[in-house]
């Protein structure tokens, strides 16, 4: 303390000895200690019991409200912004809630949302965007209330395909949802959904329990310049990717391009992606046809030595890296070459954040060493170099609205609205439609977000697109258990051989735990 | 002495002159000396801020690199989109801003929230914790020193571990309790003021007590005496007299308690969903994308919600510094 | 110090004699918001829980056998005990040393500093590891480049990646930078509420500037240092939201702290196991925060 406060108390102590040995009276002894100080003025100390002074009221802060479009006349309306004004207007003032990962397709619909949607329908919609991890959190959370008897807090959930075992009783089947003729929007048409994707990123044993709503997937990307500069050709085999991500390292590694790249943080999702595309292009898989864990095979090992072996190729900063990491390095032109998501790509053509606009071409993932057919394989695993990472949208079975989220669902997954996404760069070509639509089209070129990997993208989705098992238990093994050994191997705490063996052990006690309640 | 009195005049001046410029030359020295270490200390913890803050302005090809571009001509697009909401893909001056990677960048209703959630909910816990610390600082009770103990262990629970059972308390309480009574899908602790305000308050409650009650410890008992003798019942004796005592003390707590409002971030996140979310919520979204980070967006976040926090801190820094002086932590 | 002319009348129960009233609200909330969460984590702690299938089954003491065998909860623990003092033995040095800076009487602006020089305790610690995420990446990052420099690292051992060897040092220096403001402005506190008398008293006897510090002020900073360093502790047991934004516990679980661990199985929705790990730390830090109080006589 200072030295006048220290003054001020000792003389406030003095007094109040005083006041306490009856040499001076209570009232005099307030206003000395008043006098005295302590910083405030006190002069009303000597009304003593005086009634209190009324404290402000707090109010709570003004929830915005999106702006209602008036000028949209009915009669320059399409069949759907009809329907959008009829039957959503039934459900007006009707807040309906999403949880998601802050993934592309988010951004341009939920402003599409607001210039469209809202101002026809009167449903508002909470869009709600957070980390991977925690959407995954908040949807465990809501359905174990859900189904301990509660009312959910979403109307539509965000499931990544790892998770749809999972949840595959949480939500209220599409079918169902199609058959409400009531609700139905014009033009659905949900047969244009690409059928692989139906079956793998929006089905559980054959129910389809979602809309595919976007679908980043394993593609090739290189640099064509430094492909020129040293004369190299596109691989088409294993051998020949790993010859190129060597010759690459090789000859730049010294003016800071490495061979290549990878999503190897630990503990992360994006590392279980990683080694599942080594792991299936040479033969491997995560499960047998009758449902046994097999990661101890000799084809996954071979997998996580080819992986390894990449490894020496890259920077040593990849163990830290997810996917954010991975775009941002080759963004930024620090690798030749690499396989992964090609959601990255409209990217590299924007000048404002790339380092390599126009020098980035999409290829055809080589091929496998040895592919395991999907027969051979439990859980509708599906294995293919082409790993992908998509995602439907579900009505929550305990929505407190299905049905005015179903109508935005619709909406949100239309052909219409899935095309004008694309061709503002959210990169979800879910649809068939979508690849010939004009709008999409005029971005094939040079330009910050092209969509001139779709041709590519459509291929590696129709015949080369590897799916990683459902069952209920996948969303925690998947990062939890093989994301965290994986990093152990990658970090070189322990060999391939022990880390795939650790894994096997861990999931087969968690399928035994299954079996205990009949889950599988 | 044989010295002459006018001699001695002289050299006494002489003596005192050279005392006095060797002073000055000796203070200045201190003064650049101290002011020069205070200010390189501080520098160097504001360093990483200002780094963060030419990220927020230079394309991102500027700042991804070693040795990065430190001048560049700025631009403020980033600030455009999180301060005045516009859209990403408009306004650059680099041409089209990519919208891949997306997200809400509108950073003004989270700032907004966690503005209001801080100053409501240290308003709230200090209220709170004065009586309390003036009852644990005044009376003698058997489990005193166990209830000291049982209000410090609170804090100590990871909130990890009270992720699910609050939010469980929280959706259950509102479809089986509060819906009944205040209709249906009424949700007064869920994603609502009341339900975030809550878990800031307990979160602050046992830091600010203990705290607290060692300034009443300091506050002498003749006091609450004297207001006694004179007709007030010890309720009366705290409202009107002894708290104004602790109010340097109150003042203290309560900058600590907004600091930690500020920063709460896991139960927050579990409590809400879109209308209360602060700016550590809000910030965890740039978390991951899959076009990679925004870091350009984020880092205009930051600086933008920095902006509230650095005023707050340049005007109270001295009273918390003078308040924390009293009471908890006398030498 | 409670009057004795008042125990004598047993004042009623509800009067403003009684300390009940005035601790109800804080026990109350205090109560809904840790007593029952505990109470909830030590009845799941001894099932299982599946949420999917609804099932709900006694599980003792399956739950505690498999975190006390875990390995990785075994290195969780270790870890968190060798960040938490590391990351205290700094902050406790550099907030002294810094708030002795501070203390002298000749700084000028002196407001302006030590404003600039808490600014990070106001930067919510997911929104400060984001931004080391950036500064300290292995490739552009200047915090790393800084150190590749100065050769506390090397190139291919990164703050965050590589094996993982130096991720606790990347954790340390956002944990440092952000945190010894906080122990630095409450020892400056300690420091101006010093008495005059023993210092000056010192000075007359012809201390240095040396033995002043480590023979006078240093143990009339014992009070404050025991709040700081309680208050870090608290803290630094449950550090989690660095090691979720910056690591994910990684690279190969180098930096899974405690509260990570939980976290990791909460999502993995072993909420049997959250719950036992829940208890354990609780449990630990009342023991770590008794016995702390109970070595360094901390009164409150």
């Amino acid at each position: 303390m200072n030295e006048r406060d220290r003054q001020q108390r000792l003389y406030v102590a003095k007094m109040a000895e005083k006041l306490r040995v009856g040499k001076i009276s209570r009232r005099e002894f307030i206003r000395a200690a008043a006098f005295a100080g302590f910083g405030f003025s006190s002069a009303w100390y000597l009304g003593g019991c005086a009634p209190a002074r009324p404290t402000p009221v707090e109010t709570a802060p003004k929830v915005e409200t999106p702006k209602v479009d008036a000028s949209m006349g009915s009669g320059s309306l399409t069949p759907q912004q009809q329907f959008l004004k009829e039957v959503g207007g039934k459900f007006r003032g009707t807040r309906i809630k999403i949880v998601s990962e802050n993934t592309s397709p988010g951004l341009v619909i939920s402003k599409l949302m607001k210039e469209e949607f809202t101002p026809l329908t009167g449903i508002e919609v909470d869009w709600e965007i957070v980390p991977l991890d925690q959407v995954l959190a908040k949807t465990i959370q809501d359905t174990v209330v859900g189904a301990t008897g509660g009312k959910g807090q979403s109307d539509i959930y965000y499931w990544d395909q790892a998770w749809l075992g999972r949840f595959v009783n949480d939500s209220i089947p599409v079918d169902e949802l199609l058959a409400k003729k009531d609700l139905a929007y014009p033009d659905y048409n949900f047969d244009d959904f690409l059928p692989q994707l139906v079956r793998d990123i929006a089905s559980y044993k054959g129910t389809k329990i979602g809309v595919p709503f976007d679908i980043p997937i394993f593609i090739m990307m290189y640099r064509k310049d430094i492909f020129e500069e040293l004369k190299l050709k596109v691989p088409t085999t294993m051998q020949e990717y790993m010859e190129v991500v060597k010759a690459i390292h090789e000859a730049k590694s010294g003016q800071g391009i490495m061979g290549t790249v990878g999503q190897w943080k630990s503990g992360h999702y994006a590392l279980q992606c990683d080694a599942t595309a080594w792991m299936w292009s040479h033969g491997g898989a995560h499960f047998d046809a009758d449902g046994r864990p097999m990661y101890t095979a000799e084809e996954n090992i071979e997998g996580m030595r080819y992986m390894m072996e990449l490894g020496n190729y890259m920077d040593p900063g990849v163990t830290g890296w997810d996917w954010g990491g991975q775009g941002d390095a080759f963004t930024q032109g620090k690798a030749g070459i690499f396989i992964s998501w090609g959601e990255f790509f409209p990217g590299f053509d924007d000048p404002s954040r790339s380092k390599v606009v126009g020098l980035v071409e999409a290829a055809d993932c080589p091929k496998e060493v040895k592919l395991r057919p999907r027969e051979q394989c439990g859980y509708d695993e599906t294995p293919g170099i082409s790993h992908q990472g998509g995602s439907c949208l579900a009505i929550s079975r305990y929505a407190p609205n299905p049905d005015a989220a179903w109508i935005f669902l619709q909406w949100a997954t239309s052909a219409d609205l899935t095309a004008r996404a694309n061709a503002q760069g959210a990169n979800v070509p879910v649809r068939a439609s979508n690849y010939t639509d004009p709008r999409v089209l005029a971005n094939n070129k040079v330009t910050p977000g092209t969509t001139r990997h779709f041709e590519v993208t459509r291929r590696a989705i129709e015949s080369r697109m590897g799916t990683e098992p459902h069952l209920p238990q996948w969303a925690a093994l998947a990062t939890d258990v093989n994301a965290v050994e994986y990093g152990k191997m990658t970090t070189k705490q322990q060999s391939i051989e022990d880390t795939l063996k650790a894994i096997q052990e861990k999931t087969e006690k968690a399928l035994q735990a299954m079996r205990e309640y009949g889950v599988v | 002495m044989a010295v002459t009195p006018l001699a001695a005049t002289e050299v006494a001046r002489a003596d005192a002159a050279r005392a006095a410029r060797a002073m000055r030359a000796r203070h200045r020295r201190e003064v650049i000396v101290q002011t020069t270490v205070a200010a390189i200390i501080a520098l160097i913890f504001f360093s990483p801020i200002v780094y963060w803050f030419l990220v927020s302005v230079k394309p991102l090809p500027y700042t991804m690199t070693w040795p990065p571009v430190i001048f560049s001509e700025p631009i403020f697009d980033w600030y455009q989109v999180v301060i005045l909401g516009m859209d990403p893909t408009i306004g650059a001056k680099t041409g089209v801003i990519y919208s891949g990677a997306a997200g809400d960048y509108y950073v003004i209703p989270s700032l907004v929230n966690s503005v209001v959630i801080g100053v409501l909910s240290t308003i709230i816990s200090i209220s709170l914790a004065t009586p309390s610390a003036y009852a644990l600082s005044r009376f003698q009770f058997r489990i005193r020193n166990n209830l000291i103990t049982w209000i410090l262990s609170t804090r100590m629970m990871p909130p990890v571990v009270a992720m699910f059972p609050l939010f469980w308390l929280y959706t259950q309480a509102d479809q089986r309790l509060f819906s009944a009574i205040f209709g249906k899908g009424t949700s007064v602790l869920y994603d609502s003021l009341l339900g975030v305000l809550l878990v800031h308050v307990v979160v602050n409650l046992p830091l600010s007590t203990l705290l607290l009650k060692s300034f009443f410890d300091d506050i002498p008992t003749d006091l609450d005496e004297a207001a006694m003798v004179d007709g007030c019942t010890r309720w009366q004796a705290f409202t009107k007299v002894i708290w104004h005592y602790a109010l340097p003390g109150m003042a203290a707590a309560a900058i600590l308690a907004f600091i930690t409002s500020w920063n709460e971030f896991l139960l927050t996140l579990t409590v809400t969903r879109t209308q209360f979310r602060t700016v550590p919520v809000f910030g965890s979204t740039f978390d991951v994308s899959a076009a990679g980070t925004e870091w350009g967006a984020l880092a205009a976040v930051s600086t933008t919600a920095m902006v509230p926090v650095f005023i707050f801190v340049l005007i109270v820094q001295r009273n918390l510094v003078r308040g924390l002086t009293m009471g908890a932590i006398k030498g | 110090m409670t009057e004795s002319g008042a125990r004598k009348r047993r004042p009623p129960f509800w009067s403003s004699e009684r300390p009940w009233i005035w601790l109800l609200p804080i026990i109350v909330l205090l109560f809904v918001y840790s007593v029952y969460p505990f109470i909830f984590n030590v009845v799941i702690s001894f099932h299982r829980f599946d949420p999917m299938t609804k099932a709900f089954r006694w599980n003792f003491p399956n739950n505690w056998i498999d975190l006390l065998t875990n390995a990785d909860f075994l290195k969780s623990f270790r870890t968190t005990f060798i960040f938490g003092g590391a990351a205290l033995l700094t902050e406790l040095v550099l907030g002294i040393a810094i708030a002795l800076a501070f203390d002298r009487n000749q700084v000028k602006l002196r407001s302006l500093w030590q404003s600039l020089f808490i600014l990070p305790m106001v930067v919510p610690p997911v929104i400060s590891g984001l931004m080391f995420r950036f500064l300290q990446n292995a490739d552009y990052g200047i915090v790393s480049n800084i150190l590749y420099a100065l050769n506390v690292i090397d190139r291919t051992e990164p703050l965050i990646g590589g094996t993982g060897r130096n991720v606790l040092l990347g954790l340390l220096i956002v944990d440092v930078w952000q945190w010894t403001p906080f122990v630095a402005l409450i020892v400056l506190a300690g420091l101006k509420a010093m008495p005059h008398e023993p210092i000056e008293a010192a000075i007359v006897d012809g201390a240095n500037r040396w033995q002043l510090f480590w023979e006078i002020k240093l143990p009339l900073l014992r009070n404050v240092l025991a709040v700081v360093i309680l208050f870090r502790i608290v803290d630094l047991l449950r550090l989690f939201d660095y090691v979720a934004i910056m690591t994910s516990g990684g690279p190969g679980g180098n930096s899974e702290t405690i509260s990570h661990f939980a976290y990791r199985m909460h999502k993995s929705i072993e909420w049997g196991m959250v719950s036992v790990v829940g208890i354990v730390v609780l449990i630990l830090a009342i023991i770590i925060t008794n016995a702390y109080m109970r070595l360094f006589k901390v009164k409150f």
